[in-house]
């Protein structure tokens, strides 16, 4: 029975991308057939055409979204510390909501008039900042419930013995948080790499992204299309987690 | 040096965090009063005016209030269960792996999962018919573009759980409860009691934060409402973006009303759930 | 912080107040000028990128072509008429001069949201040395959404609106008003529209429809008789609504969720702004191929989408030699092609040279639509932009938000 429930579980969850993986090789799935009348690899070779620029954009893709989740989560464990020991911590961390308090596609509508004014349109360095906006928030709130009691006697206990803060942080914190540090960075990575709304209007279509590349796929009548889309979308984070998992799952449990 | 760290750490946090969103929120502001804008003709209430008294603006802020909590309880009660009920699972065995494939998905391409799923005439429609359950296309009942939001809560339930079982995982490990349900056990605690007085109430209250954010990035979502949802009540969201982007330009500004209304109400519960959350810890 | 908040209305002001650019005017250079200039620049174009026939031509064929001839880097960044509309107003509030954008593609409506801000440079097209295969007095190119173009857009491609329907399952599609009532009672669900463009376009040709036919809303918006004719039509629309998709209490968001209803088969019908789409997405194994297009007896709208240039646009030489290009007979031919594109030319074949009359005549022809001149025989003309406008809001507000 436990067996039986976990399979369903899973079903549901597998379910999804099975649907995705078949479509992106179908044609013709007319009601009330389960799986598509054809079979044909042509929408794949569509995209690595060579006019396509698939691979560059790939490429470039996980390099931004590697180095925002870098920063963002470097960012975040470091500062998050002064705000969480702050005597007014509840009120700064209220303004780390702030980015989620809009919904991304109107942030967008609403920062693009400065990134235009300060010239920061239509480049990667302004998308990469752009993207940092949001994902750096992520990275304080992550951390805001790390930095407890605990966390502050330990740091307390190294100074007692005679360390300096700096040894507190490198040799006892850090290890410490490995794991949490690896579910940020991939959290972070996340929100980067599927960023559609302000890297299309922040890169003006000239930052091309995978996923700005193939998103819009997604939204079209061509399901097969879409479905190959979401394939590519889901296929590059999926290999970063399958690397990362012993460490996400079993780090924090050392 | 310390204090050099800690102005630092200000800075960043200001710079990246606050200063983008008080100055998105102040152009907004502007734009939704008149001030700025290429066709504004200057300052005006009629925008707010238009936007307060469309009873369709209501019913979608409380649609949208309705999806993020039904999508959220919904997600926390499913992804506590399963932790509890499958800690040992969790860290090792194929459901280990399953549960957290949808992290890798984003919501516009699980929007389009879902639709295919769904809908008369989706996957879920066609095996229906194949075992019999349903004689035809159109007996399959309405699971997207549907006056509930069923597409819409079954789309964010289905991301959100791997999320919070993802978390709750991580805290029953940092809050050190596997320690805490022994002490309660030797105690005289049966299996439970424990679960619902010792795991659910810590997990809860250390998860709140992240639940609160989660319930927020449903309730101004786009992607996943505007492939599954019905045209009315459509979500905040999906109206502002009508709004901002259809074809009459001089509604413009009241999508961007909308959107300060709806950082407004955003704050406005985040600074009453702060309140009540700080009395709450108080208690405990 | 309070004093940062009260700066920014002021900081907004001071900023938006436009420059307009300095940069020659290339309508006033010879072509030759023009191209010498173009050389060696980049042009950055922004067009729908949904459809991979589309993007293959512009990638594949486009983009060589002009860096072969004309020593131009054709750059192509995704965005549909929306997105361009936006961003042009950032620029221009945020008092850019150079533009981020150099050529664009858009319809009607964009052309009449652009020419709202002032947002295009003009006239330009009467420097274009292929615009002589152009017949610039047809009201299908002259006008746009009614309004003059006044070459302020260049024309790039002619459709127009098709009714989509799976032959096998229905033999004996309706051709009227009255007919479709008829159907949709005896087969309820299987029929909609969408609440985009496409979806209007066909509410638009049943009320010109319902006006009398043709002409009858021809030149500016009419108050008097928009009301009086959309009244007949949200009647009309309230008595077939409970035998819509989902009882009409929803539509489509547009068109292309319609499309995949259809093909899963919850729909018989959807429709295309582009009558040669219906070849297009057979092609690509989405729509089963008993899908037929047609045009009802009370005809079908028809329009020209076109590439415009934006006012701030840096590189106009480069967008103009690059649409200059595209108006090619050359190009022209090869994007009628079903195969490649099916999009229907907008040269005027009896102005050509003989041998491309020739090539053009000996195109192979669409399979699942109906020939073009057919159809030309019941095009309607576009409706005044406003039409479209109020038939959007009243649709949201008196059907897909009314109580009834």
């Amino acid at each position: 029975m436990r067996r039986a429930i976990q399979s369903l579980w899973s079903l549901i969850w597998v379910l999804p991308f099975v649907l995705l993986l078949v479509l992106s090789v179908g044609r013709q799935w007319t009601f009330p057939a389960i799986l598509p009348a054809a079979w044909s690899l042509e929408n794949w070779g569509s995209v690595f055409a060579p006019g396509v620029h698939l691979g560059q954009s790939l490429w470039r893709s996980l390099a931004l979204s590697m180095s925002i989740a870098a920063v963002a989560t470097g960012l975040g464990f470091v500062t998050s510390r002064q705000i969480a020991y702050h005597p007014k911590k509840d009120r700064w961390l209220l303004l780390a909501y702030f980015p989620y308090a809009m919904a991304p596609v109107i942030l967008a509508a609403c920062l693009q008039y400065y990134f235009l004014l300060f010239g920061w349109s239509g480049k990667w360095a302004g998308v990469w900042l752009a993207q940092l906006c949001i994902a750096y928030p992520f990275g304080v709130i992550f951390f805001s419930g790390f930095w407890n009691q605990r966390m502050r006697s330990m740091e307390q206990l190294v100074t007692t013995l005679g360390g300096t803060t700096g040894q507190a942080f490198w040799r006892v914190l850090l290890p410490m948080s490995r794991g949490a540090l690896l579910v940020c960075f991939f959290q972070t990575f996340l929100i980067s790499w599927f960023e559609y709304g302000l890297t299309s209007l922040i890169g003006v279509g000239k930052v091309q992204t995978l996923t700005v590349n193939v998103f819009q796929y997604v939204q079209e009548a061509n399901i097969f299309l879409a479905a190959l889309a979401g394939c590519l979308l889901f296929l590059p984070p999926l290999a970063l987690w399958w690397m990362n998992k012993r460490w996400l799952f079993r780090g924090s449990t050392k | 040096m310390k204090r050099i760290w800690q102005l630092l750490s200000w800075a960043v946090f200001l710079a990246l965090a606050v200063l983008p969103l008080l100055a998105g929120w102040g152009y907004a502001g502007a734009y939704s009063l008149g001030l700025t804008g290429l066709l504004s003709k200057g300052f005006t209430w009629g925008y707010w005016q238009a936007v307060l008294a469309d009873p369709a603006f209501w019913r979608s802020l409380g649609f949208s209030v309705y999806v993020s909590v039904a999508s959220i309880t919904l997600a926390t009660g499913m992804a506590l269960a399963a932790v509890l009920a499958w800690r040992r699972e969790l860290h090792r065995g194929w459901l280990s792996y399953a549960v957290y494939l949808p992290l890798t998905l984003p919501a516009l391409v699980v929007g389009f999962a879902m639709f295919q799923l769904l809908a008369k005439g989706g996957l879920l429609s066609r095996i229906s018919f194949h075992i019999g359950l349903t004689d035809s296309l159109v007996a399959f009942p309405d699971w997207v573009n549907d006056p509930y939001g069923i597409g819409i809560i079954v789309a964010h339930t289905w991301m959100a759980v791997p999320f919070f079982m993802l978390m709750f995982f991580n805290l029953f490990q940092s809050e050190g409860l596997a320690l805490l349900g022994q002490v309660a056990r030797s105690l005289g605690a049966a299996g439970r009691q424990v679960a619902w007085k010792v795991y659910v109430p810590v997990l809860l209250r250390r998860a709140y934060p992240l639940l609160v954010l989660y319930g927020l990035f449903v309730f101004g979502s786009y992607e996943a409402p505007l492939l599954l949802g019905a045209q009315s009540p459509q979500m905040i969201s999906v109206l502002a973006i009508r709004k901002l982007q259809r074809f009459n330009l001089m509604e413009v500004p009241q999508a961007y009303a909308v959107s300060v209304f709806f950082v407004v109400v955003v704050i406005g519960f985040l600074v009453l759930m702060r309140r009540r959350g700080a009395a709450a810890s108080l208690k405990i | 912080m309070r004093y940062f908040l009260l700066c920014i209305p002021f900081f907004l002001q001071a900023c938006s107040s436009p420059s307009p650019a300095p940069a020659p005017d290339p309508a006033a250079l010879s072509w030759e000028e023009v191209e010498q200039q173009a050389k060696g620049g980049a042009v950055q174009m922004m067009m729908w990128q949904g459809d991979p026939l589309i993007n293959a031509y512009m990638n594949d064929y486009v983009v060589p072509a002009v860096a072969d001839r004309y020593g131009i880097d054709l750059h192509i960044a995704g965005g549909q008429g929306n997105i361009i509309v936006q961003q042009l107003m950032a620029e221009m509030q945020a008092g850019k001069t150079d533009s981020e954008l150099d050529l664009l593609w858009i319809n009607g409506e964009t052309f009449y949201q652009l020419r709202q801000i002032d947002g295009l440079y003009g006239p330009w097209t009467e420097a274009l040395p292929n615009g002589q295969y152009v017949d610039w007095k047809n009201p299908f190119i002259a006008r746009d959404f009614q309004q003059p173009v006044q070459g302020f857009e260049c024309p790039w491609g002619n459709v127009q609106m098709a009714i989509i329907y799976n032959s096998a399952a229905v033999p004996e599609p309706p051709r009227d008003r009255e007919a479709l009532a008829g159907w949709v009672k005896a087969h309820p669900g299987r029929f909609t529209w969408d609440m985009h463009f496409t979806g209007l376009t066909f509410l638009k040709s049943l009320l010109i429809d319902i006006a009398g036919g043709q002409e009858a809303l021809s030149g500016p918006f009419d108050e008097e008789k928009y009301r009086m004719y959309s009244e007949r039509l949200w009647t009309y629309v309230r008595e077939i609504r409970p035998y819509l998709w989902k009882e009409g209490k929803t539509f489509p968001e547009a068109v292309a969720p319609m499309h995949q209803l259809f093909a899963s088969g919850e729909l018989w019908f959807t429709m295309s702004n582009n009558d040669s789409e219906v070849d297009n997405k057979v092609l690509q194994g989405l729509f089963p191929e008993t899908t037929r297009a047609y045009v009802w007896e009370s005809g079908t709208i028809q329009n020209s989408h076109y590439l415009g240039i934006p006012r701030l646009s840096a590189n106009k030489a480069g967008a103009m030699v690059v649409a200059n290009f595209l108006l090619s007979p050359e190009a022209q031919y090869r994007k009628q092609d079903p195969q490649v594109w099916g999009d229907g030319t907008v040269l005027a074949l009896d102005r050509l040279p003989e041998e491309w009359q020739q090539r053009f005549r000996e195109l192979p022809g669409r399979k699942y639509a109906p020939r073009r001149e057919e159809m030309q025989q019941r095009a309607l003309p576009e409706l005044a932009p406003e039409y479209m406008i109020r038939l959007a809001d009243d649709f949201r507000k008196k059907i897909v938000e009314g109580s009834e």
